[in-house]
């Protein structure tokens, strides 16, 4: 017991009873008439801004890495004189090359030219021509010389220039075929120009 | 009560959303520091370039290229137990103090592998010391054939040394690519030949020499410049009354520069083209104005074709050095990687630990590696030649080089 009890109604201590309630403005009636809905909504609302935020910053996967460029996903090889029927035309040399699509969407040769001068080109297929992603296919390249002046002699690397196309980019590259496409080439021109032609 | 459950409620979306952003598994890094690797034993790989003097630019592309690539290797622990660490060299261009430098480094019982010379004389000078201890070497830059392929690679290669390798395509690839360019894609037929006599330099004036006069180009006039000189108006005046229609560099951009820019001033106003070595951001800074339209060759593709090039330029930004990667960046950190993926090889074969001819057994790693690399895919011929070759074009344009052609060669 801690002896202190209640304490007892004095003079002027009098419970007073409480003012009337204030009027209230017009958004609090409402509020008072609307309370639960306000209520509901306002959740609803809160709920739909967390939901919201947490869909914004959820883990995004990477975006997938854009294709290769064309002459980064392909190879362009020399094959080989080019054998049988048709028989080629004199002053021309035909030869195989293999394209192959290492990667990325399929590419389009949309150009295959060489670069000299005296010489004209031409392939079969056609361009332009498409190869699948981890597919190849034969080119038959054919050469023909058409002024023995301006004809190279003996180029020790030569190219193929081949424009390319993919999903990604068109791009003009060149192909230096090796020693071997360089040694069959100036055979095929010394056949069809003479040594010492120019 | 109603009222209080509404906010209850309300409280634990708004918490448990709160909560779940928290432990959200976003892609964090979660890494550990760059600097900190594997732990365990350090393998030093040792670096040799010209870090001052003119060549510096190059040099200290390479050192922070290869410096990047340990620091990767470490932050991944890309070779568990072993930490990388770099010790660089400055060979100053000297093929004397290059030598002093190898020797330097066989010395390091740590150093497991050599990423440099820039200069193929310097790395001429290098070899030998390094191949008689076994310690493999890879250079980002060397172009001159020889290196590779012995001196007499023309007619009949043999490799000299098999401790040697380099990611950069040879000058006997270069030298014809450019004559085919210059030839036929440019139009030009007289070309005044020019080198530094050393033996980069002539040695790709010698492959650029041989290919224009096989295409029917005509050489209107050689000449030879001395490396030391800024001076090169009496070459210039020759240039200007051969009735050239392009000169052929063989050298340097620390010489193309006031080359070009006096062979211009003395009224020939042809373009210069040179290789690799000139192409560098130093080399416009030199010939002024007088360099738009001047013309490099350089291995590899552009880096805007390569998506693996740009992480690693991402990367090299990130990283905060204060010199560019310049021309052999990628090269170098490839050469880097190539090393650490033969010292993994090396490390996995042997229960996790170094063996003690741990640097030999490199060396026999180095011929097998493979891995895609910054400038696409890394593996070495049987010459120790990078068997990925490709070589671009730039010209000087607007004050900066931009990419004219590229071409892969697959013979």
């Amino acid at each position: 017991m801690s002896g202190i009890g209640p304490v007892e109604p004095g003079e002027d201590t009098r419970v007073r009873e409480a003012p009337p309630p204030r009027p209230r403005g017009r958004l609090a009636r409402a509020f008072a008439r609307h309370r639960r809905a306000v209520l509901v909504c306002g959740a609803a609302l809160l709920a739909l801004a967390g939901g919201g935020y947490l869909y914004a910053s959820r883990p995004q996967p990477s975006p997938p890495p854009p294709p290769p460029y064309p002459s980064q996903a392909i190879d362009l090889v020399y094959g080989a004189p080019a054998t049988g029927s048709p028989e080629p035309a004199a002053g021309a040399f035909t030869f195989v090359v293999l394209l192959s699509v290492r990667s990325g969407p399929p590419v389009t040769v949309t150009r295959l030219t060489q670069p000299y001068d005296g010489l004209s080109v031409t392939t079969s297929p056609a361009a332009p021509f498409q190869t699948n992603s981890h597919s190849a296919r034969k080119i038959i390249v054919t050469l023909r010389v058409t002024e023995c002046e301006k004809a190279p002699r003996n180029p020790g690397l030569p190219f193929l220039d081949v424009t390319l196309r993919n999903a990604r980019a068109i791009e003009a590259h060149s192909f230096i075929l090796g020693t071997r496409y360089a040694r069959d080439l100036s055979k095929a021109l010394e056949a069809a120009c003479g040594r010492d032609s120019r | 009560m109603r009222q209080r459950s509404l906010i209850a409620i309300t409280a634990a979306l708004a918490a448990g959303a709160l909560t779940l952003t928290a432990c959200g598994s976003r892609d964090d890094d979660g890494g550990s520091d760059s600097g900190n690797g594997g732990g365990g034993t350090t393998v030093v790989i040792g670096v040799d370039a010209p870090l001052t003097g003119d060549l510096s630019a190059l040099g200290l592309g390479i050192k922070n290229s290869v410096d990047l690539a340990a620091k990767t290797a470490n932050k991944e622990k890309h070779v568990e137990g072993i930490t990388f660490k770099v010790e660089a060299l400055d060979d100053q261009g000297q093929a004397s103090v290059g030598q002093q430098n190898a020797t330097k480094l066989v010395a390091n019982k740590d150093v497991l592998g050599v990423v440099g010379p820039l200069n193929s004389s310097v790395g001429e000078s290098m070899q030998k010391v390094f191949d008689t201890a076994k310690l493999v070497e890879v250079s980002p830059a060397n172009t001159n054939p020889a290196l590779s392929q012995g001196v007499d690679w023309q007619t009949k290669k043999v490799r000299p040394y098999k401790s040697y390798f380099r990611t950069a395509t040879t000058d006997a690839i270069q030298g014809p690519f450019a004559a085919q360019y210059v030839y036929n894609d440019a139009k030009k037929k007289k070309v005044f030949v020019i080198d530094d006599k050393k033996t980069y330099g002539a040695g790709l004036a010698a492959t650029f020499t041989e290919e224009f006069k096989k295409l029917g180009g005509k050489v209107v006039g050689t000449e030879h410049i001395n490396p030391e000189s800024k001076d090169f108006s009496a070459v210039a005046t020759k240039v200007k009354n051969a009735g050239a229609d392009v000169v052929y560099y063989g050298g340097e951009y620390p010489q193309a520069g006031p080359l070009s820019k006096q062979i211009k001033e003395a009224g020939a106003k042809i373009p210069l083209v040179g290789g690799d070595g000139i192409y560098s951001a130093d080399f416009i800074k030199l010939s002024g104005a007088a360099g738009t339209g001047d013309l490099a060759t350089s291995v590899g593709a552009p880096v805007e074709e390569l998506p693996s090039a740009k992480e690693f330029v991402a990367n090299y930004k990130n990283a905060g050095y204060k010199e560019a990667y310049e021309a052999y960046g990628g090269y170098s950190y490839d050469s880097a990687w190539a090393i650490i993926e033969a010292v993994k090889k090396v490390v996995e074969d042997n229960d996790g630990k170094l063996p003690d001819d741990a640097r030999a057994k490199v060396v026999d790693a180095m011929q097998n590696v493979s891995f895609d690399g910054v400038t696409g895919k890394v593996s070495f011929d049987e010459f120790g030649d990078a068997t990925n070759k490709q070589l671009t074009v730039y010209s000087v344009k607007d004050g900066a080089w931009g990419t004219v052609k590229s071409g892969t060669f697959t013979g």
